[in-house]
């Protein structure tokens, strides 16, 4: 079995650990009257990714199948965990996300994305056909009762994420042409409705971003600051720890939401063409074994966390290269994040577990 | 486990195209958006990034010093205090304009429109000059509230300072700010730089403004600076030393006002200017601060016209000192020769017009010499008429005349010397005879300004170069052509002069000075043709206006030094007796080392 761990897809993994690492370093760094200060970020995530290489090999070890028993007892678990948010959570810059647990504060939220994913998979994997509506509406229950949870706290971004996470899952798994059909009208004209449901500081950031200039130095400073970042870096970039924008903190956020401006800002066009090409093998090593996974289950897992990673990276970049509006999204590796890399590495676990197996069960 | 087994059996495990496209659809879509934002616009947002943490100021170059011949200062540099305002530091712009407003008591919205007009003209986070120049009382009131005003700033700047004001301001000019259509020729000035107006400052701006130097600071987000380092050092303006004498300017001012006119002192073989006096004049320092209205309507409605150089931009009918160009002219197209005499019965007759000779009884038969000494004006109507016009004309244009002499300052006259062609353009009628004769003793349209008439006597003395007169002290010498006749003639003309000093008779007696050779004429350039109503009366008793221009020309020789001397008093009546005092104060200075004017005040 051991011969048939995909080295390759953990190779990516590692790089884009290391990248993220070195890359945190040069964020850390705060360039001042006296010379440079280093905040120790890097470290941290050095360690995090430790504690995440044992989460994953944990993750590899049981057989996948079993967390079809668990998916129930996990999902409420987790929606528990949501309920208490309310109740015993840390509020940190107005929002109360954590449950502080001594150690380290725990963010219900990200477990609420691997429960839904898991049950997602479980759920779907049962339906021999395309889904019809009775179907789909069930399903989509899943993830719509914790993401209201979620965007409650408020944290707008992982709640979008559960839902698109298991709508990604269902469009995978294939639905019937008249829901697509209606769904593809329907959308759009529902889509305005949504606007009243949004805080105000939402609402700010969607304005900011349709027009960054209309407040330079409030609302549209990180969008404008963002790109002069990556756009400065030019063909060649600025070089490892020379990043302006970042090192005399132009850059807002830059070790967390920003961290990818950091990169492109000290590595230029080549260095993110790099990173975004391995982010593409990354994203295409778990399609391949979603394809090759020997039961529905298994597949879908891996759509599953295919759409986990893939949204991540399409919001944070795009919010960065400024395509997007302002949205708390961690960009995988590449951003600063304790649980995120925790949970990201016990899903990579996962897909590296369906991969190991694939050949065992085959008559 | 068979039951695991079992969901392979149900159905497809999913659609992968869907995730294949969104690979693809993911790495085209931020392929294209770094390649839009790092190489297509990347010297954009590289010069953004520059912008954000660079800030740039400059260091003020000094101007370069002027001095007089002897190392005098005339023109230094002060530090002067200026306000400014950095828009990027401001949070309340309008209320920060009331309050310089309050600070300084200029209007406000003269404060507005002048920020208003700077606006575009300076980058983001650098300083925009509001006040030009401030008191330093007015730096302590601003100083102690700096903290409740963010954004505004105190510069300290060089300023120029003439330190003699009015006495050398038609030479120097003077220094102001830059106005629009200046700051738009050239992209070295900023809003609120200085630059040469008038004058030498015009003339020599290039050299003596210098370079200014830049300071670069790197600051960060909040505006802390990190480093600071100067891109380039500021070059100084090179220090000008002038041919001026600075005592000889005093003196000769003070000898001529309050009499308006013009004194001219050159060295003639140099052609060095050494004193250059137009009176009235007015103080230059008001301009560097940015002159008043009131006070430069004042200075524009003065009926004594100070503002005007009379040196040089002034044109005035030469009399009598014209017979010094007239006689030349005589013997070099032979139609005299120094033997030759001619009587003056006190007037002379042309058709049936009568010219009349300023002394009534006449001089008697007068041969060339006598009829420069004693200034005949008969004389020379007789040889006005034989030369006629053309030949006139030619000749005092290739002495120089009607034309610039071509010092270095600018708004200089050509002067006039009329010729029938002239006469035909100007008022399409043809030269009549008689005027012939007035353009003789050098009146009717003949003009000249008083250095042109001291660059001819230089040539005089000079041995016939035609010198460009400068009023630089390292200059090389620069002719502009040669007298028409020679030496002997030239010889002739300079005897008669000293012979006008020392004669009895001669106009120019007031002159004369123990142990020198000089020589003089005097003139009388009447201002309106013809007033027989006034002829009779002393100066005083004629308004001011209708007086005649006072003229005395003259060189002086005392060893090896040499000067020419031109002095002409506006409406001072008598050449001798009124221009005369003047340049007697120059020569006691120039040989006897004596300030006149101390003593005779």
């Amino acid at each position: 079995m051991i011969l048939h761990v995909n080295w390759v897809f953990m190779g990516t993994t590692v790089v884009l650990l290391g990248l993220g690492v070195l890359n945190l370093y040069s964020a850390s760094a705060l360039r001042t009257e006296g010379g440079v200060l280093l905040d120790p970020y890097y470290q941290k995530q050095l360690m995090w990714g430790g504690a995440g290489g044992c989460a994953m090999l944990a993750c590899m070890l049981f057989d996948y199948r079993h967390l079809k028993s668990l998916a129930w007892p996990m999902f409420v678990i987790s929606m528990l965990l949501l309920l208490a948010v309310p109740v015993f959570g840390k509020t940190i810059y107005g929002a109360r996300r954590w449950i502080s647990l001594g150690l380290f504060n725990l963010q219900p939220s990200e477990i609420a994305k691997i429960c839904v994913l898991v049950l997602g998979a479980k759920c779907l994997a049962r339906i021999p056909e395309k889904l019809d509506w009775r179907v789909l509406i069930k399903v989509m229950f899943i993830g719509v009762l914790p993401a209201a949870f979620i965007v409650k706290q408020p944290d707008l971004g992982s709640g979008l994420t559960v839902v698109l996470l298991l709508g990604g899952m269902v469009l995978y798994k294939g639905v019937e042409t008249k829901i697509l059909k209606a769904s593809l009208l329907l959308g759009p004209l529902l889509l305005p409705f949504g606007w009243f449901f949004l805080h105000d500081y939402q609402k700010q950031r969607i304005l900011t971003f349709l027009n960054p200039g209309r407040d330079p130095l409030g609302a549209g400073y990180h969008i404008i600051q963002s790109q002069i970042a990556i756009g400065s870096g030019q063909f060649w970039g600025k070089g490892f720890l020379e990043g302006t924008q970042s090192q005399l903190s132009f850059l807002p956020e830059k070790h967390t939401d920003f961290a990818f401006a950091v990169f492109g800002e000290e590595w230029g066009f080549l260095g993110a063409m790099v990173l975004l090409v391995l982010f593409c093998v990354f994203l295409y090593q778990i399609v391949m074994t979603s394809q090759e996974a020997k039961d529905n289950f298994g597949s879908l897992l891996c759509a599953g966390v295919f759409f986990y990673f893939f949204l991540q990276i399409l919001i944070n970049m795009g919010m960065v290269l400024g395509l997007m509006p302002v949205v708390g999204i961690p960009l995988p590796f590449i951003s600063y994040g304790g649980s995120a890399s925790v949970v990201n590495f016990c899903l990579i676990g996962l897909v590296l577990n369906v991969s190991m197996r694939r050949y065992v069960f085959k008559k | 486990m068979p039951q695991l087994d079992a969901d392979r059996l149900q159905g497809t495990p999913g659609n992968p195209t869907l995730l294949y496209f969104l690979v693809i659809f993911l790495f085209c879509l931020f392929g294209l958006r770094l390649w839009y934002l790092q190489v297509y616009k990347g010297k954009y947002f590289d010069r953004k990034s520059r912008d954000n943490r660079i800030r740039r100021y400059s260091i003020y170059a000094p101007r370069g010093l002027l001095r007089d011949t002897h190392g005098k200062l005339l023109a230094e540099n002060q530090p002067s205090y200026a306000l400014s305002i950095v828009r990027e530091d401001c949070p309340d712009i309008g209320g920060t304009l009331e309050q310089v407003a309050r600070w300084t008591g200029i209007p406000q919205e003269q404060i507005r429109t002048e920020y208003e007009r700077g606006k575009k003209r300076v980058r983001s986070f650098d300083n925009q000059i509001l006040v030009p120049h401030i008191t330093f009382e007015q730096v302590a009131v601003i100083e102690s509230h700096a903290i409740e005003w963010p954004g505004l700033r105190i510069l300290v700047r060089p300023k120029r300072h003439y330190a003699k004001g009015p006495l050398m301001t038609h030479v120097l000019g003077y220094v102001a700010q830059a106005d629009e259509e200046e700051l738009n020729g050239d992209p070295t000035l900023a809003l609120g730089d200085n630059i040469g107006k008038l004058g030498l400052e015009s003339v020599l701006e290039n050299v003596l403004r210098g370079v200014k130097g830049r300071r670069e600071a790197e600051v960060d987000a909040s505006g802390r600076i990190m480093r600071e380092k100067v891109v380039s050092p500021p070059t100084a303006g090179q220090d000008v030393g002038l041919s001026i004498d600075l005592g000889l300017q005093e003196v000769a001012t003070r000898a001529l006002a309050p009499q308006a006119g013009a004194v001219v002192v050159l060295d003639p073989d140099t052609g060095k200017v050494l004193a250059l006096v137009s009176e009235p004049s007015y103080d230059n320092n008001p301009f560097v601060d940015g002159i008043g209205v009131e006070q430069w309507r004042a200075l524009l409605g003065n009926t004594r016209h100070p503002l005007q150089n009379r040196s040089i931009q002034s044109t005035y009918p030469p009399g009598s000192v014209f017979k010094l160009v007239m006689a030349p002219c005589g013997l070099y197209n032979h139609a005299v020769t120094p033997e030759k005499t001619v009587y003056c019965p006190g007037s002379y007759r042309l058709g049936n017009r009568v010219f009349r000779c300023w002394k009534r009884r006449g001089h008697g038969r007068v041969d060339l010499q006598r009829a420069l000494v004693e200034s005949c004006d008969v004389y020379f109507y007789k040889l006005g008429e034989e030369l006629g016009i053309g030949a006139i004309s030619r000749f005092a244009k290739s002495c120089g005349f009607g034309r610039p002499t071509g010092i270095a300052l600018p708004h200089e006259k050509s002067g006039l010397i009329p010729d029938s062609s002239w006469k035909w353009k100007r008022y399409g009628r043809p030269w009549q005879k008689g005027e012939t004769l007035n353009v003789s003793i050098g009146q009717g349209s003949v003009l000249v300004t008083p250095l042109q008439v001291a660059v001819y006597i230089s040539a005089l003395v000079n041995g016939g170069r035609i010198i460009q007169p400068s009023l630089l002290k390292q200059n090389p010498v620069i002719s502009n052509g040669f007298l028409p006749f020679g030496d002997k003639i030239r010889e002739r003309i300079l005897d008669a002069m000293v012979a006008t000093v020392k004669d009895p008779h001669g106009t120019a007696r007031r002159l004369r000075m123990e142990g020198c050779r000089i020589g003089g004429k005097t003139g009388t350039a009447q201002v309106v043709n013809l007033q027989e109503k006034y002829e009779k009366k002393e100066t005083h008793e004629i308004p001011y206006r209708m007086r005649d221009h006072a003229w005395m020309v003259s060189f002086g020789m005392k060893g090896d030094k040499k000067y020419v001397v031109v002095a002409m008093v506006e409406h001072g009546g008598h050449g001798g007796s009124d221009a005369g005092p003047v340049v007697r104060a120059v020569y006691e200075y120039l040989f006897a080392g004596k300030d006149l004017c101390s003593t005779d005040a």
